[in-house]
């Protein structure tokens, strides 16, 4: 395969940041010519996904555009009909579709998600608050001279800070971030475990076409994308959803529970994940934490649940479970390798440490993005048939414990043996510990294809 | 008027044959059928609930006179009937990733079938082959082929567990329910309505 | 033997459509009305008549052209396709279906050339016959239950979640009497109607039916 130009892919694609501070900013545009005029001035400014060799920036800045937007920027008819199905509709639309029912619905969501047509995400990354004000108002200061877009909305986000620094913890408590995929040509820390599975055991990349448009994909073929190629070559389609966390109705959920699990509270919320707090995969280490495996890259994601089918170690319906398969299902992971996400964002909202007093209706949860080269065959996919539903892992209609949107009727059984440190153990009445509150599906375009819609220049044929 | 009852899918497929490749298929069917391990993969692929091709020779479409005009056709025809679970996607999706080879193997008799690898121009054939369901009956909307198997396990462990506890004291009987409880642990998923999907 | 997997059977019939340009709307479009409406729940012919697991009613206006250099051709009739997945033998199938639904089987094969209707049932199951067509190859996920065995399996499975759920913890005495009555309650429960819908839940979790 040809190697990748990373000039011409925006950064936040190829790598997550690692930066502590964020702000995300959803635009509305009144009028083509001067959103085009906003954009050829954003163009150089987008980070690319060039190494730092000279170190971090101060911020980095990234833009995606939704069906809505394309259409507001006036791309021709011919183009923008050949965008999936799914993006074309909007995540609002898709709601039956992926579960967002009951209380996921867009009625619950917030007021901007709710009601105006968003256009645009612009996503702003930064080392320091100051650095990440300092990159909003010269962002203000654009759209003032263009004139091109109202902001509509905004959305901080930050690392949780503990003693002074900041990790990779959601407000769980969970250590959050494993798995995000190896795709070929893509240059990054690898690990083994979160490529695909080759018959002989060992992990290979997933080929690129799984993330990016017009390379080939796991089906031999390249992904389907809109035309002409230029647009859509080097770009992928991003999820974004704000998911609130009920930081309290889960604490007193496990405190509850627990109370009749032979295995203690933290083991308990192990089983729900399918890793210990501090990221110890439960099927390495199913009886307690294990720093030496879950601070170890050549360990941490590696593993598989193949010797594990009665999900004894992990429970058949855990999460990671869930979300990532790998040979649960049989035939290598041939089946779940064009299901694979790889995920963005930052938690949002006050940390409360684990003793801290904390309600359900204080606004914390985090911002969840998802990178793919097809909605509706990965993410979407994984939502309908993994997260909300589960006859693929043989559990009929039981939903995923921590993101299944239960509404007080969920179930989740955990596996267990003979040992009184693991019985089973079926835990009933499950409420909605994450609740949606806003989202859509955006379009990231490549450097090239930012400028064709810059410049009005994107031709159907 | 659906192809689609609760979480089971109809899906009827016609596909011409030039007759003398008919014989091959007839030949590959007997042995599929007698070898069973060749069905394995079919087997844990655990979402089609029933399948079944029929070959339908050009000169053996029922012909009841009364007025009928008679066939005069060139081709065989193979017609496919699916009961499957899931979205159309996701089971061409999962036949293309894991089953091509049997796939192939059945529909390369047919005129103009592209292969089932990559999957695009597949999906795209049996798009074109596929006629639609008017009228589509199933006892049991709320389960796939997953819960009619696990339900079943339940329910051959509880038999089990019903005779021996007649005879037992407490503390046998809790061993009992113990091992009643693992052997169905992974068995209990709740059934009820499939996924929207569209 | 094709037809027959386990003690499921495969049936397959087709039967030729009346072609009559004077009626309107025509045959075909006349069985199409007819299963536009039928229902396909607890309500059904098929639930009502015994040994059913899964049967679907197609109207196959023609074979399908698939492109150059094919042959295009087309076929001289309408069939109607009736594809079933039954308990027992095709006779005692058919027998039990001219018993209880007589009438919704003569609303839709009236349509068809030669069918004698079904109150002749040696007649109705001779033309059934001519019209069958064998199996080539028949899959089962599941080949030895019935359809009661399966209702009642499924009823069990979900009342043992139930039970499992609700003793956690308990004492083996208690435990051992619960149970007893557990089997008792669940013995004399009736098999769950055919083609019914899963008990209903109080939200709405995301799903629907078509």
């Amino acid at each position: 395969m040809s190697k990748l130009n990373a000039t011409d892919i925006q950064g936040f694609v190829l790598r997550g940041y690692n930066l502590p501070v964020a702000r995300y900013l959803f635009l509305q545009f009144e009028d083509a010519q001067r959103a085009r005029s906003l954009i050829v001035r954003l163009l150089h400014k987008v980070t690319t996904g060039q190494k730092w060799d000279a170190g971090k920036p101060a911020s980095t800045l990234n833009i995606a555009f939704t069906h809505l937007g394309l259409v507001a920027l006036d791309l021709p008819d011919a183009t923008l009909l050949t965008f999936p199905v799914e993006f074309q509709q909007g995540m609002k639309k898709r709601a039956a579709i992926i579960g967002d029912t009951g209380l996921n619905s867009p009625e619950h969501w917030d007021e901007c998600w709710r009601t105006c047509p968003i256009h645009a995400w612009i996503g702003v990354n930064a080392q320091s608050s100051q650095a990440l004000d300092a990159a909003s108002a010269d962002l203000k200061t654009l759209l003032e001279e263009t004139d091109g877009a109202t902001i509509v909305g905004s959305q901080d986000a930050a690392a949780v800070v503990i003693d002074g620094k900041p990790t990779t913890r959601e407000h769980f408590g969970f250590i959050d971030g494993f798995g995000n995929p190896d795709y070929l040509g893509v240059e990054r820390s690898s690990q083994p475990g979160q490529g695909k599975l080759m018959p002989d055991g060992s992990w290979a990349p997933l080929a690129t076409g799984e993330l990016l448009l017009g390379y080939a994909d796991e089906a031999g073929e390249l992904p389907v994308a809109p035309v002409p190629h230029l647009l859509a070559s080097n770009g992928t389609f991003m999820v974004y959803r704000k998911l609130h966390q009920n930081l309290a109705t889960f604490r007193a959920y496990l405190e509850e529970h627990a109370a009749n699990y032979g295995g203690g509270k933290e083991k308990l919320a192990a089983k729900f994940i399918g890793r210990w707090q501090d990221g110890t995969p439960i099927e390495l280490s199913p009886d307690r934490s294990d720093p030496s495996i879950a601070q170890d890259p050549t360990r941490s994601t590696n593993f598989t649940f193949g010797a594990d089918p009665g999900g004894t170690r992990c429970p058949i319906g855990a999460h990671v479970r869930r979300v990532h398969p790998r040979d649960a299902f049989g035939f290598a992971s041939k089946l779940i390798d064009r299901r694979r996400i790889t995920r963005r964002g930052l938690p949002y909202g006050r940390f409360a440490a684990e003793g801290e007093p904390a309600t359900d209706e204080e606004d914390r949860g985090v911002i969840f993005m998802a990178l793919n080269a097809n909605i509706s065959r990965q993410f979407e996919f994984v939502q309908q048939q993994w997260i909300e539903y589960g006859n693929d892992a043989h559990l009929g209609n039981e939903k995923d414990p921590l993101m299944g949107n239960h509404g007080g009727n969920g179930r989740f059984i955990v596996q267990g043996d003979t040992t009184p440190i693991n019985p089973p153990f079926i835990c009933g009445n499950l409420p909605n510990f994450v609740e949606l509150r806003g989202g859509d599906y955006f379009f990231l375009p490549s450097i090239t294809a930012l400028g064709m819609i810059a410049m009005g220049l994107v031709d159907p044929r | 008027m659906s192809n689609i009852n609760g979480k089971v899918y109809a899906m009827n497929a016609v596909t011409p044959m030039k007759p003398w490749k008919t014989w091959i298929l007839r030949i590959l069917f007997f042995v599929l059928w007698n070898v069973k391990p060749l069905q394995n993969d079919l087997i844990n692929l655990s979402f089609i609930e029933f399948a079944r091709w029929v070959i339908l020779p050009r000169n053996r479409f029922p012909y009841l006179g009364n007025g009928q005009v008679k066939e005069d056709l060139k081709y065989d025809y193979l017609l496919f009937f699916s009961n499957f679970n899931g979205t159309w996607n996701q089971y061409i999706d999962a036949f293309s990733a894991v089953l091509s080879n049997g796939l192939n193997m059945i529909w390369r008799w047919s005129e103009k079938f592209p292969g089932s690898v990559p999957v695009t121009p597949f999906k795209a054939y049996i798009a074109q082959v596929q006629f639609d369901t008017d009228y589509y009956y199933t006892a049991y909307p709320y389960a796939a082929a997953n819960d009619l198997k696990s339900a079943h396990i339940v329910q051959s462990a509880l038999d089990n567990l019903n005779q021996r506890a007649q005879s037992c004291t407490p503390e046998q009987f809790a061993d009992a329910y113990l091992n009643f409880v693992l052997q169905v642990q992974a068995h209990l998923g709740e059934t009820g309505e499939a996924p929207v999907v569209s | 033997m094709p037809n027959q997997n386990g003690t499921v059977y495969g049936l397959t019939i087709l039967s030729p459509i009346i072609d009559d340009e004077r009626a309107t709307p025509s045959h075909d479009l006349k069985i199409r009305e007819y299963l536009a409406t039928l229902p396909t729940g607890e309500e059904s012919p098929f639930a009502i008549a015994p040994g059913t697991h899964l049967a679907r009613l197609v109207v196959m206006d023609d074979v399908i052209y698939v492109g150059a250099p094919s042959c295009e051709e087309h076929l001289r009739s309408k069939y109607l396709v009736f594809e079933s997945n039954c308990d027992s033998d095709m006779e005692s199938y058919l027998r039990g279906l001219a018993a209880s639904v007589p009438q919704h089987l003569d609303a839709i094969w009236s349509h068809c050339v030669g069918y004698p209707g079904a109150a002749n049932v040696q007649a109705f199951l001779d033309y059934m016959t001519s019209c069958q067509i064998e199996t080539t190859f028949f899959f089962a996920a599941v080949n030895n239950k019935s359809v009661t065995e399966t209702l009642t399996a499924l009823q069990t499975q979900r009342a043992v979640a139930d039970f499992i759920a609700c003793h956690q913890g308990m004492k083996s005495e208690q435990l051992q009497k619960e149970f007893a009555e557990f089997m008792r309650m669940l013995k004399a429960a009736p098999v769950p109607r055919p083609g019914g819908q899963a008990p209903r839940r109080d939200i709405k979790t995301g799903g629907r039916n078509e």
